[in-house]
This record gives structure tokens, sequence and C-alpha cells, in this order.
């Protein structure tokens, strides 16, 4: 056994990358050991079909943190994001709803629907900016703990104070009320065009088992706000290349830092000697050793699967247990002979190059949601569409599109049958719902992929197929984010650390659990 | 204008009452105002079928404070209470059946029968509500803190409630952050797995409520609704002889003892206001009365916009009030009994002496509450009944009953059609499912009374027929209730307070948010 490193990082998702990379630039061995053949983990592309790239799970981006576009350089190991600048609502009755960058367009199209609603519009963008602006502050820092209260969590207990209290009153008040109501009520406040308050709502629900109807879906719909792309709020973009563009400039710039990177190479267990995490075992009995492994898998797996139970407290392995993960989300990507044709606003606009949404109503969205929480897919999903290859010609053939369907709902738990057996059938629900929308879509269709929560899970190790690693609801928010007392990045394992979405501050492609790991790491002077 | 008070209450229910007791007994010279011709409000007792008495509200005196109870003397007033024997009994579509009692050991044997797990852990369960319990009262007998301009006076009384969480222990800590948000599904599927025995404890959780058991911060719901005490571990179970009005009626008293005066059938039109200062009312009839201070018991909708005025409020006030949730989902039905009707798995009528729930699982609650986002009305409504005549023969006639169906959900804006034409229809519909589990009730109905939300707000002046004057979601507690910023009972209208259940700590029977009330009006 030749081999020693400073850290072993389980899980070449876009995290673990983001943490390994971090620890490489600041002189640390590093080892990234991923399962699967590609790195990206949910954040990959992958050509399934011959010359059609699908972004096989994540789509979109815009919370990746800009401080790590910097400190990894990311610009220069390939990284390009693309705008990604519209959002379209379209409706059966053949109006749609069409939002973009131009703010008087957008009022324009929404006073169609409700004048009242096209004055609320800049007062409400204007609430989510403030809003955005005063929780992304705590994307970036630790979470204090409450309970043990060192000079250190009390140090970030008070700035969190005298950030929080920085606010205006009217930004705290709603600050605390986008923390605990559902996002229908949320948008309510504004709103009363059904498109408008339902395209808004979505964002709430979106890697939840929620309804927007369901308390807790409004802090959702602000962790889709808080994301930047250079520098610039709210913005989402395509990043050339697909998502696994992403994973690819982090894992380059990972390598250019010394970073060793070994695909299919599956962890068995961690090492733990003598109350310390010593290194890893792989399945095929190989054992590399390490000062440090870093997990960037979820709790079920870090904390009941990798390592021997009796060396963890009850509270934590409890705690694992309980953690909420319930799948919801299923992927649809198509390889299509054309551009399909959208019955309300028919053309090769600029409008199918951003994203098309199916929430034609509160109801809509809310009646998905009720046939999923008592184990069935949606009948009628909700469907967020982008087509990749508007955006960036090389995802496909000369001519020819892809198609990105993100679909809720479909929960991993089904009440009868197994998704074996059911994959197709959402395909097939998800597929007629569209052709309400694109008539001509089915004719056009060249190849279908249907990832549902189960091939999620199967493919990225993600448990029960749930985006995000675990909801983000407040009971699995901040200090109590992966498990309450662990929230600092540490497990009761010397040596063990947890730098997944799981922790602090969540889901998405952030990249700021495994920045945050990272630091915690490097403070404990390994 | 004729003579002078030195405070106003409007509203005569339980926290105008405890409001009017505080001030008179402080020394103010106090009147209290009541639209309905009886005082009570939601905490009234009353006899719509002669020889029969139901309370048409709410029944369970547990949650009313007891420091409340001392400081007013209420222990000099002939009350009367109670315990059922039995927490509650539900029955199941199967013909089985669940009792819960306030004797640990017994709700255990029948919980064995269905899954000695859960009989395991049962005893565990409660201790672990009442802890929760003792860390959720330090908050609610408090006045929130005002975050926009926290001074050390205002957080002050706060340090004992932050030393009290941190000497729990840090794990208690965290377990109470970690579980009051939770869905009350995820939360009771943690400790048991008979999808019985969750369907009947989650109930409480649902008072009220527009969502159902898989929505967030239904658990903070179920531990509010054990405030007085976990007891059998279903709601408290503790009653009044006579009716939860006598309550009301005691308060009345020491009420008048200290000077009070109440006017019964007295309907107040407006605040009258002097630029941004309350300075007394007009009844609709006309009179106006002057007084020092005004304090309304009603619903913040109701205060602002009736009593205040909308053209008086500024803009963002009055999108904040007007935001403000209430869709009422509850409806109550009442039966004059001729016999005690036969429940099945009963072999003991004490089964019967506390709560009857029809709530088979967590699935069945959760169905009847997506009714209600639709408008409509439940097609399998969850239903809670009391038979109090059991226990207290005064309420009904010799060998004859007197019960009460509370029945939810039941959306006070029906999408279609209106509560008119809809109210015996919900009585027929609650009478067919109560006959599933218990057969000849049919035959026993001697008179009916149908309560519907649209009645609430009518005949008890709550807005949508609100049973606790604003949903209790967890974005309308605290220093959120009723509008972040006005939480600590003031309003923007100087010598205006609100005192009511649209206040903290909310609605139920505590008395809390009249008693912290009538200290800030003390204090102004």
């Amino acid at each position: 056994m030749a081999n020693k490193y400073d850290v072993i990082v389980i899980g070449g998702g876009h995290n673990g990358l983001v943490t390994a990379a971090y620890l490489a630039r600041a002189g640390k061995r590093v080892l990234v050991l991923e399962q699967r053949y590609l790195v990206g983990g949910a954040t990959v592309t992958e050509e399934i079909y011959p010359g059609f790239n699908y972004t096989v799970m994540s789509y979109v981006v815009s919370l990746l943190r800009p401080e790590i576009i910097r400190d990894l350089k990311l610009a220069q190991h390939g990284l390009v994001i693309l705008p990604l600048e519209s959002t379209l609502t379209p409706l059966l009755d053949g109006r749609y709803l069409y939002r973009d960058g131009d703010h008087f367009r957008s009022m324009d199209s929404i006073a169609q629907f409700s004048a009242r609603d096209a004055e609320a519009y800049d007062e409400y963008g204007r609430t989510m900016y403030f809003m955005a602006k005063a929780v992304k502050y705590i994307l970036g820092i630790i979470p204090p703990d409450p309970a043990r209260l060192q000079p250190r969590d009390l140090t970030g207990l008070l700035s969190l104070a005298r950030h929080t209290l920085g606010l205006s009153d009217r930004d705290l008040h709603m600050l605390a009320k986008l923390m605990t109501m559902s996002a229908a009520d949320f948008v309510e406040r504004w709103f009363e065009a059904e498109p408008l308050k339902a395209t808004l709502s979505a964002s709430g629900i979106i890697g939840t088992y929620m309804g927007p109807r369901s308390p807790g879906t409004a802090y959702v719909l602000l962790h889709h706000y808080m994301g930047e792309i250079d520098g610039q709020f709210r913005a989402w973009g395509f990043a050339k290349g697909g998502t696994g563009g992403i994973a690819n400039a982090i894992a380059r710039s990972a390598l250019s830092l010394g970073v060793e990177i070994r695909t299919e190479a599956r962890v068995a267990e961690v090492i733990v000697k003598k109350g310390r995490a010593a290194g890893v075992a792989l399945e095929d009995g190989e054992e590399i050793l390490a000062d440090v492994v870093a997990s960037s898998l979820d709790p079920k797996r870090t904390f009941l699967q990798l390592v021997d139970p009796v060396l963890l407290p009850d509270e934590l392995l409890q705690a694992a247990e309980r953690f909420n993960i319930r799948g919801s989300s299923a992927k649809v990507n198509l390889a299509l002979d054309a551009l399909p044709e959208l019955a309300c606003k028919p053309g090769n606009g600029r409008h199918m190059a951003g994203a098309i949404s199916i929430s034609p109503s509160l109801d809509y969205m809310e009646e998905a949601y009720d046939d999923a929480k008592y184990g069935d897919f949606s009948r009628r999903p909700y469907i967020d569409i982008i087509f990749p290859s508007m955006i960036d010609p090389g995802m496909a053939p000369p001519g020819k599109h892809v198609m990105s369907c993100f679909v809720q709902y479909a929960p991993y738990q089904l009440r009868e049958g197994t998704w074996e057996e059911k994959r197709e059938a959402l395909g097939d629900a998800v597929v007629d719902t569209l052709a309400e929308y694109f008539p001509n879509i089915k004719d056009l269709m060249l190849h279908r992929q249907v990832v549902t929560p189960l091939d999620i899970e199967e493919m990225t190790g993600l448990t029960q197929g749930n985006i995000f690693q675990g909801e983000l609801t407040l009971s699995q928010l901040f200090f109590l984010r992966p498990a309450p007392g662990y929230a600092q990045y540490r497990t009761p394992i010397r040596g063990y650390y947890v730098c997944g979405s799981a922790s602090h501050p969540g889901g998405g492609i952030t990249g700021a659990p495994g920045r945050l790991a990272a630091l915690e790491i490097l403070r404990d002077g390994i | 204008m004729s003579e002078s008070y030195d405070v106003i209450v409007i509203g005569a229910g339980l926290n105008g009452l405890v409001t009017a007791a505080y001030l008179a007994k402080a020394g103010r010279r106090v009147l209290v105002l009541e639209s309905r011709p009886i005082i009570g409000g939601l905490a009234a007792t009353e006899e719509p079928f002669p020889g029969f008495k139901f309370n048409t509200g709410a029944h369970d005196s547990g949650m009313f404070s007891q420091q409340i109870f001392q400081d007013l003397g209420l222990s000099g007033q002939e009350l009367t209470f109670y315990e059922s024997p039995a927490a509650v009994h539900s029955p199941q579509p199967d013909g089985a059946s669940i009792t819960l009692w306030r004797d640990i050991e017994k709700s255990q044997a029948a919980i064995e029968k269905r899954s000695p797990r859960d009989a395991s852990r049962f005893p565990e369960y409660l201790a672990q509500m009442e802890r929760v319990r003792r860390l959720v009262y330090q908050v609610i007998e408090r006045s929130p803190p005002i975050f926009s301009d926290v001074t050390f006076s205002q957080l002050w009384p706060w340090a004992s409630v932050g030393w009290q969480l941190r000497r729990s222990g840090k794990k208690e800590m965290m377990e109470t952050l970690r579980v009051l948000p939770l869905p009350v599904r995820d939360f009771l599927d943690e400790w048991f797995e008979d999808e019985a025995l969750k369907g009947l404890l989650a109930v409480p959780a649902l008072t009220g409520g527009m969502p159902g058991p898989y929505a967030a911060g239904t658990t903070f719901m179920l531990h509010y609704q054990h405030l007085g005490k976990v007891g059998g571990g279903y709601r408290t179970g503790r009653f009044l002889a006579g009716g939860i009005g006598q309550l009301s009626e005691a308060l009345a008293q020491v009420a008048r003892e200290a000077g009070a005066e109440i006017r019964t059938a007295a309907v107040v039109d407006h605040i009258l206001l002097d630029g941004d200062r309350a300075r007394g009312v007009a009844l609709v009839e006309g009179e106006a009365i002057a007084s020092q201070v005004v304090a309304s018991s009603l619903d913040p909708r109701t205060s602002f916009f009736r009593l205040i005025g909308g053209a008086n409020l500024m803009p963002h006030f009055m999108r904040e009030v007007r935001n403000i949730r209430y869709q009422g989902t509850t409806a109550r039905v009442n039966l004059a009994l001729s016999d005690l009707p036969s429940f099945v798995g009963v072999s003991d009528a004490n089964q019967l002496s506390g709560y009857i729930v029809y709530a088979p699982s967590l699935e069945y609650l959760e169905r009847a509450a997506d009714a209600v986002k639709y408008g409509r009305i439940s097609e399998r409504p969850v239903l809670e009944a009391i038979i109090p005549s059991l226990l207290d023969p005064s309420l009904a006639p010799e060998r004859q009953h007197a019960m009460s169906i509370t029945v939810q959900y039941a959306p006070y804006e029906l999408e279609q059609g209106d509560w008119q034409e809809e109210r015996e229809r919900l009585g027929d519909q609650v009478v067919s499912l109560l006959s599933e589990i218990a057969p000849d009730l049919p035959q026993l109905i001697l008179n009916r009374q149908v309560i519907t939300p649209a009645d609430y707000e009518h005949n008890f002046g709550l807005t949508e027929g609100h049973i606790f004057h604003g949903q209790m979601h967890l974005d309308q507690l605290f220093f959120m209730r009723p509008i972040t910023g006005w939480a600590n009972y003031g309003t923007p209208f100087e010598n205006f307070f609100l005192c009511g259940s649209g206040t903290h700590p909310g609605g139920g029977l505590t008395g809390m948010p009249g008693y912290l009330a009538s200290r800030e009006i003390l204090k102004a």
C-alpha cells in the first residue's frame, strides 16, 4: 500500500470536486473516488443517443457561488455560462405568459392577464431582490451551533444577528414569513393571475415532495432566487456543454491543482482506526489510506452504510434514519428531428431559447401533488422545459434538437407497481401533456430517455433520487442540516467529514457545501 | 355623549372577559360590549332545543391558564371541573376500534392489541410531549418581541426562556426546534406504526386549520393543543360541569365584582377616532360612549376594516391586515339524542366519555383536507364528537343525550353553491358517516343543529368563520401574529389595542391573549 493521501473525497459530484479542489489549492494531496465512469454526479451531460447530448439530470445553473468560479478559475478551465433569458407559460386556450429580462415587456404580458398584477410585479421583484440579498449571506457562512456556546459560535450568532438586524423592518418581517409560509400564499400576497402565480410558485416545489400550498415551500422559492451569475442576481443560465460542462470545468481545475480523480472506484467502507478515519476500502478490496476522509454522499450513506454504526452515537444514527429524503422529481430527455411548434406561439423565436413552464394554474400544480402524495406519479405533471440545443448548438446535430423536461411529481415510493414497470407510463404521461402544448412533438421524436427517481438513485447514489440530497424544510436547514448538532461538516469520527448537498446550505449547483466543508477541514489543521 | 370609561372592551368572549377582569381588578373603570344576547363567544353553552345544552364553540377547559385562574380568584367561583376517564375512542371502518385512556397502562393495553411496538413506545411519547409542552408554554406566556426595535426591556423576559432552553439540554432544545416545524405525519411516523393510532393522535393538530397532516407546521399545532396538560395523549379532557359557558360566566362575575359593566346585545358600529387616537365607540343604534382606551377582542380584519375603517389605514398596514389568512374549515353538528348510540367496539360506556373521533388513518385525514384546497367539502370528513351529557347529566333530559360533532373540512368559501343550501346536506352527510360507526344513531336523533363556517361568521362575528381569528400556521404565529411589527397588542392607533385570539399566542381557550393584552394596556 504505497499510496497515502492527505484527503480522500468520496463522490465526484460537483460538491466533492469543489472540496477536493479547495484542499489541493491549500497544498493537500487529494484523491477523489467516483463510482461512475464519469465525474459530475447529478451534474452530467451524456450522449445517450448518438449525436445528442442530454443534460441527464440537472439542466440549468444559477446558484453556483461566484467566489468558487473565481477561486478555482473555472472560466480558464472552460466554464462558459450562456444566458437563459425568458420563461414562457403556455396555456391551452391559446394565450401565454412571457417574462424576460425586459421588465416592461414582461409587465405587458402580465397585464394581458391582470393589470393589477403587472403593477405589483415591480414591487415583487424588488422585494425578492432584497430577500435574496439578505439570505444569500447565509449561503456563505458556517451555521453556528445555538446549543453549544463556544466563543466562535457566539461570534457567528452575533454576526448573523447583526446582519439580520441590518435589514429594514419590512425586509425582516418578510423574511420571517418566507421561512414559514407556502409558495402559493406568498405569491398570492401580490398576484391574482393563475399562470403567473403558478409559474412563480413552481420554484418553491422543485426538488420537494410538497405542493405549492404546502407551508415551507416559500423558502424553497427563495432558495432558487438566491443565485447569481457574474454577480447578477436572479439570472439563470445554461452551461456550455450542459451541466456536465460545470463538473468538467471543476474537475479540470482540480486536476491542475494536483488532485487525482479515480472513476469506477466504488467505496465499500471508511476505515476507522482508533476512533479516527484512516482511509477507505473499495468494493474490490483495495484499501487506500488517508488522514482525512470527506463524504459528499447523503447522510443515509455517509452514516448508515459507509461506517460501522457502533462508532456513531445513537442520536446521529437516529437523525440519519429520520432524515427526510423523499424523491419526487423525474427527467424526460428527448432527441427531436426538428424544433417542435408551440401551439400558442408558433415559430422559432427567442422564446424557444428560454424556459417553457407547464404550470397553467395553482390548482393544476396542487392536483399534480395530490396524485403524488398518495404514491402515484402526476397524471398531468408540472414540467419545466428547455431546449439546450437552442442555447448551445453543440448539444445536437445541426437542425436537430434536444429537449430537457424536468417533471414533478414522480414519487420514489410508488403505491402500486415498480418504477421498472411504470417508467414508460410516466414517459407517456409527460409526452401526452407536452403534446397538448406542442401538437407535432410526437412526430419529431427520435429518442426518449425517462429518468425516474429510482434511476437517479441507481445512477448517482442519491438516496430515493432526491435531487437536493434531502428536502429543504425548516427541520432540515441551517444548524439542523444534515443532523441537529452536526451542521459544521464534522462528524463524531475524527478526520471524517461531510461535504455534500445534505449539509448546509443544501442542494442545487452551488458548490457552497463543498467549499465550506473544505474550509472547515483546513481549519482543523490536518 | 354618555358617561366615560377608562377602558371599553369590545366582545365578551373568553379573551375579552379576561382583559376586562384584569383591568377592572387593577382599578380601571371598564365597560364590555357584546353583540350577541349572551356572553362567552366561542366559550358559551347554549340551549337550542329545550333541555339540551351544547357548547357552541370549545369544549375543553384544560388549556385555560392556571395563572389567570389564580390571579383572578376563579377558585372562589362555583366551578366544578371533571376529567373524562377515556381520552378518546376511535372506531375503525373494519369494525375494530381503539380507546386511549387517562390511565396510560389501559391505553397501552389497547394499543398492544394492534402493535406491541407502539404500545411500548407510548409512555415515552407522552413524556416527550410533556417536555416539549413545557418549553412551548414558556413561549406562549410572554408578549412576543418586536424585532425591529429590540430593547433590553423587551428581550429581558425572553432571557429566562433562553436559559430554560439551554438548561433543558442541547439534545432537547435541538429536538424541539427540529420537530415543531415538521408535518405531524412525519412526527407520528417517527414514533408509531399503527395507522389507526397515528390517525387519531393527529386530529388535534388539524384543529381549525386548512392543511392536512402532510403539511409542515402541524406538529406545532399538536403540541399547542396539549398546552394545558398532555393527559392521556388526546387534548386535555378537562371539562366543566354545566358546560364551558360556566367559565365565561365566572369570568364575567369576577369582572363585575371588580366594578366592570357588561352589556349584551350592544353592537359596536365603529371606533371613534380623534386623528390617530381612539376616544370611544359608537354603537349601531347611534349611542356614542367615550373612553380612554378601546380594546377589541374581535379578529384583526373586523377590528381594523369594520371598526376602524379601511379609509383610516396606511396602505402597507392595510395590505398586511388584508393578507392575514382566515378561511374557516370547521363546522359543528349538534344532535339531541333520545338515547346513547351504540358505537362499534364499545363494551363499556366509559369508552365514550372523552372524545370520539372518526380518523382511521393519516391518509384519510389528508384526503379530507384535499377538498378544501379546491373549495369543496370533504366527501368523507374528519369527525370529532363528544357526548358530555354522559358525565354531566345536567346537559340533557334524563337518559337522553347531547352530542356535539366537530366536522372538518368544510371551507368557508365554497366553489359551488352556498352554505344556505349546503347546511343540511352537510348535516345529512355527517349523520350518514356516523351511522357507519354507530348504526342506530339516525333513529335516535330528536333534533339537529348545524353550524357552518358562514354561521360562525354571521352569528359569532368571526371573519370567514375562523374559530382561531386567523389560521395558526407558523407564518401567522408569535411575532407574526396578527401581523409582524404589531405583535405586542398595540396598533397604529393610540389607545387602541387588540386582545383576542388574532393576537399571540392565538386561538383556543388559553386566556393568554387577553391576559397579555391587559398587561400591555396597563403599561401604556
